[in-house]
């Protein structure tokens, strides 16, 4: 497909916000189901960097589910939320039909994405082409999928796919047809991402290696605006887990793992700088075959915390976490069980709401709770909105979780000098390193024997709480976190030009 | 965490112990290695890359999960007050036109009727079909307002009485759509109900009608209260709904343009359009099992062979059970209303009629059904045609036997749309997915 003329940006009424002098960086942050409509780590560290740089210009680009919601997060003068790309409506493409020659290409647009995207050894390019073919075309991209004719061509591409036989990838299940729907449904959704337009922008910022990079890719395809992709926790990892976990069938696990792993895919090969906030990350991305020099860690920091006060020595521990099997709130519960059995006396507080969709997971953690006998020495306290406050009534801080990032409740431990217990996940050992105890994930007798030693020597306890401190303000810290963003984000946006003064705005 | 390199072979042991079976890929491998095991993930994935090996397994065969048939609750209330409605207003015709004239109320309804379908087929289209109907109503109550003030007043300046009459029947009508939605069918019937014993003890009628629309309007007022949420899906996009808007419009000018129909003549008339209005209710109803036979035929059929012609027949089944139901219950609803008819009065005598109203009913379901499976404009020529063929029988005057034109306009109206309906359905699997899931 040869590339189009980029499509125009018109900003509409609504989308007006203060007047901007044109001297300063855009930024287009594409956010994926977090900021600014969902409370989250995510959504935290994308308020902190929006805030925090006001010498450039932020346009917020979220990806949602709803066609209106509530925003959670108010906006500074200097960022305004651009548009909105809903999926998963029914509101139609505006722009551009194809002619009937263009249509003619586009009908193997549907072969074009599952090939490239859901095939194992998928051709970037292509699949950016496709994309590009989208943007030029918003409203082509439902006739083609509505069409028999996109169906069949899907189907062809589909077949294709499911007989690779390469040893890494596994053998491709025999999806039925209502997967291939489902399927096809999704690749529609994929398109109409890459369909939608997007304001003219200096860099363009990428919250997650999967949908939201497909409009920035595009983006960069039209323009050669650069892309800086930050990853909180990795998105392929993350997809493989939530597949491994939601007991779906083959074809399901298949679908939804092969899209992750072909969005993470191009995104990596089309960002110009991948910023992991965590070591561990890196080497996920690492393994997954991104040029390593494209890679700049940038750890998530909190502001530089007070000197911390002494634990209350009420034998207290304190779990943060939204009600999540990838926390492994099961775990959290025998480890307290294990614990008590050494500890009788000891008290366990979990924070965290249980989010949409995880009720059932909610119910069996309850069951098992009562199963365990844990009562009052186990509650769940619904959700906080004061977590330094939660973690300074703590003892110690215990994490469960079978993934993660780079933790924020972890780091709000240490801010408090809190000695933490957690499973090794993620970016955790190189955070926790000398400041608390780190099991394998699902241990629940190995976390459960570092917080009886925890409990039982208050001492040591507050010793190692003190160096997780202290290691948070070396390492760990808010401001090193932001003038690594304002370094990036300058170098990358005008690489010629030194890093202007930070500009207050609201002042 | 541990360091400790692991053997492949007790590494493929721990995956499968993990898992429940062996890995679908490497990726799955190392993310069960690291999440599981505490590898970290350079090792994890460089374990899970020699994990893998070359094997000539079989595909595993996979059966996709078939959403859940959306909630669908209180169908006996909502026929229950569909029949009440048409009772009711049978019985509104001879009060109504001895209080406005026969003249009047015939224009009324002529005017009426086509209003009231195209209204209640575009909110169907933009909110009503939708999970979240009500909060997408609520949240637009000024607009509806606003609305049912301009379907009340514009006819009225327009066509003086007969338009006040059909403005506030169009708004009682629509807002009763509302309110069955809202499962409130019993408490809709119940007032049209009460509007007719009104009416019965001498009441004014214009003043009844007005009182019932104003009432009706209260209650979907009150249905809606507290019902707005701050977040909301996208409604209904704007072409379906307007293609929706012209199919109910087109439905209801074949309901009026066969001269030989008159509305006035006591509650026979009225009473006529029953038969077919309970049957296609019965027929539509269980054109909803379609949402579930499409995907069931689909369901365990491999992607990667070639497709069965089988998998065609079960929502073709389903749509001749509907169309068999239909039918069954109209031929034995009309037979049972001609055999009435000495008390009832004269004009239902005519057969030709009912056979009109159940041809139109056949129509209505099959358009219903191409517009629900994203096929409006299909469905719009097919009625639009129909409505046309129904205006030129009036024109030439060739209906001169009762219920000529609804006949020529529905059959036409079956003719273009049955084929349509066919062709979707003998090919569930694309339809599944061009149609059904992408509107």
């Amino acid at each position: 497909m040869a590339l189009p003329e980029p499509q125009a940006w018109v900003p509409s009424a609504r989308r007006r916000g203060p007047t901007l002098g044109t001297a300063r960086p855009r930024v287009l942050l594409i956010t994926e189901g977090t900021y600014p409509y969902v409370m989250g780590g995510v959504s935290s560290w994308c308020h902190l960097l929006v805030n925090s740089l006001t010498e450039f210009d932020w346009q917020v680009l979220p990806i949602v589910a709803l066609n209106r919601s509530t925003p959670l997060f108010e906006l500074p003068r200097h960022a305004q939320e651009v548009a909105r790309i809903t999926v998963w409506s029914e509101e139609l493409p505006r722009g551009g039909r194809p002619r009937a020659f263009e249509r003619r290409i586009g009908s193997d647009l549907p072969a074009v994405l599952v090939r490239n995207l859901i095939g194992w050894e998928g051709d970037a390019e292509a699949l950016v082409d496709a994309w590009v073919w989208c943007r030029r075309f918003p409203a082509g991209v439902r006739t083609v999928f509505r069409s028999r004719r996109g169906w069949e061509s899907f189907v062809e591409g589909l077949r294709d796919v499911l007989a690779e036989r390469i040893p890494a990838a596994g053998t491709p299940p025999e999806l039925d047809l209502v997967e291939a729907a489902t399927l096809y449904q999704t690749l529609y959704w994929v398109a109409r991402t890459a369909a939608a337009p997007t304001p003219s922008a200096d860099v363009l910022h990428v919250t997650a290696a999967g949908w939201s990079a497909i409009p920035a890719l595009v983006h960069k395809a039209l323009s050669g605006t650069p892309i800086v992709l930050t990853e909180h926790g990795v998105y392929v990892r993350e997809a493989y887990l939530a597949a491994a976990r939601n007991g779906g069938s083959p074809g399901s696990r298949f679908a939804n793992t092969r899209l992750a792993r072909g969005l993470s895919r191009v995104a990596y090969e089309g960002a110009d700088v991948v910023s992991p906030v965590t070591d561990a990350n890196a080497h996920w991305e690492i393994g997954l075959g991104i040029d390593a020099s494209k890679i700049l860690v940038l750890y998530n920091g909190l502001r530089q915390p007070s000197a911390p006060t002494p634990p209350p020595r009420t034998r207290t521990i304190v779990s943060v976490g939204r009600i999540d099997p990838l926390k492994d709130v099961q775990t959290t519960l025998r480890v307290a069980a294990a614990t008590l059995r050494f500890v009788p006396d000891a008290r366990f507080l979990h924070y965290g709401p249980v989010p949409d969709g995880e009720e059932s997971y909610a119910r069996s953690c309850l069951a098992l709770h009562e199963r365990l006998g844990l009562g009052e020495r186990f509650r769940f306290m619904g959700p906080t909105t004061d977590p330094n406050g939660v973690m300074r009534a703590a003892d110690v801080v215990l994490m469960t979780s079978i993934s993660e990032g780079l933790p924020l409740s972890i780091l709000e431990a240490m801010g408090e000098g809190r000695p933490v217990v957690s499973t090794g996940v993620g970016g955790v050992p190189d955070v926790v390193r000398g400041s608390g105890a780190v099991c394998p994930p699902g241990d629940d007798h190995g976390l459960a024997i570092a917080l009886v030693m925890l409990l039982r020597n208050p001492d040591l306890a507050w010793q190692l709480g003190r160096r997780g401190h202290d290691r948070l303000g070396r390492i760990f810290n808010e401001a090193a976190c932001i003038e690594g963003y304002r370094d990036l984000l300058w170098s990358i946006a005008r690489p010629t030009s030194a890093p202007a003064p930070a500009m207050d705005l609201a002042a | 965490m541990s360091d400790v390199p692991l053997q492949t072979a007790d590494a493929e042991v721990l995956v499968e112990a993990r898992l429940g079976r062996r890995p679908q890929d490497m990726l799955e491998a190392a993310v069960a290695l690291e999440a599981w095991v505490g590898l970290p993930a350079q090792t994890a994935l460089a374990t899970a890359s020699a994990l893998m090996r070359p094997d000539a397994r079989d595909a595993e065969t996979s059966v996709g999960r078939i959403p859940a048939p959306s909630p669908r609750h209180g169908a006996v209330l909502e026929g229950l007050a569909l029949v009440m409605t048409v009772i009711a207003i049978a019985c509104w015709a001879a009060p109504l036109s001895s209080s406005l004239g026969a003249e009047v109320v015939e224009r009324g309804l002529l005017i009426a009727l086509p209003l009231t379908l195209a209204l209640q087929w575009a909110l169907r289209a933009r909110y009503l079909d939708r999970v979240d109907a009500l909060a997408q109503l609520a949240d637009r109550r000024a607009l509806l307002l606003l609305g049912a003030c301009a379907v009340a007043a514009l006819p009225a300046l327009a066509f003086g009485a007969a338009g006040a009459l059909a403005g506030l029947l169009t708004v009682t009508w629509t807002a009763g759509t509302i309110l069955v939605r809202r499962r409130w069918a019993a408490a809709y019937a119940t007032g049209v109900l009460l509007a007719t014993l009104a009416m019965v003890a001498d009441a004014p009628a214009l003043l009844v009608v007005a009182a019932t629309a104003a009432l009706t309007c209260g209650a979907v007022a009150f249905a809606l209260h507290g019902r707005a949420r701050p977040n909301l899906r996208a409604p209904g996009h704007t072409e379906r709904t307007l293609i929706a808007l012209a199919i109910g419009g087109s439905l209801g000018l074949m309901l009026v343009l066969d001269d030989t129909v008159s509305w006035t003549e006591g509650a026979v008339p009225a009473l006529a359009l029953l038969p077919s209005a309970v049957a296609a209710f019965w027929g539509g109803h269980h054109l909803r099992h379609l949402e579930m036979a499409i995907p069931r035929a689909l369901s365990g059929i491999s992607a990667h062979a070639a497709v069965p012609r089988r998998i065609a027949w079960p929502p073709l089944r389903v749509l001749l059970g509907a169309l068999a139901r239909l039918l069954a219950l109209c031929a034995a609803l009309s037979a049972t209303l001609l055999a009435l008819t000495p008390w009832l009065g004269t004009s239902s005598r005519s057969a030709g009629i009912l056979a009109g109203f159940a041809v139109l009913a056949v129509a209505t379901l099959l358009v219903s059904l191409l517009e629900s499976m994203g096929r409006g404009w299909w469905a719009l020529a097919a009625v639009g045609a129909a409505a046309a063929a129904e205006g030129a029988v009036r024109v030439a005057g060739t209906g001169s036997s009762p219920g000529t034109g609804l006949l020529v306009g529905g059959t036409l109206a079956v003719v273009l749309a049955l084929p349509a309906v066919v062709a979707l359905l003998s090919r569930p699997a694309s339809t599944l997915a061009t149609a059904l899931w992408i509107r």
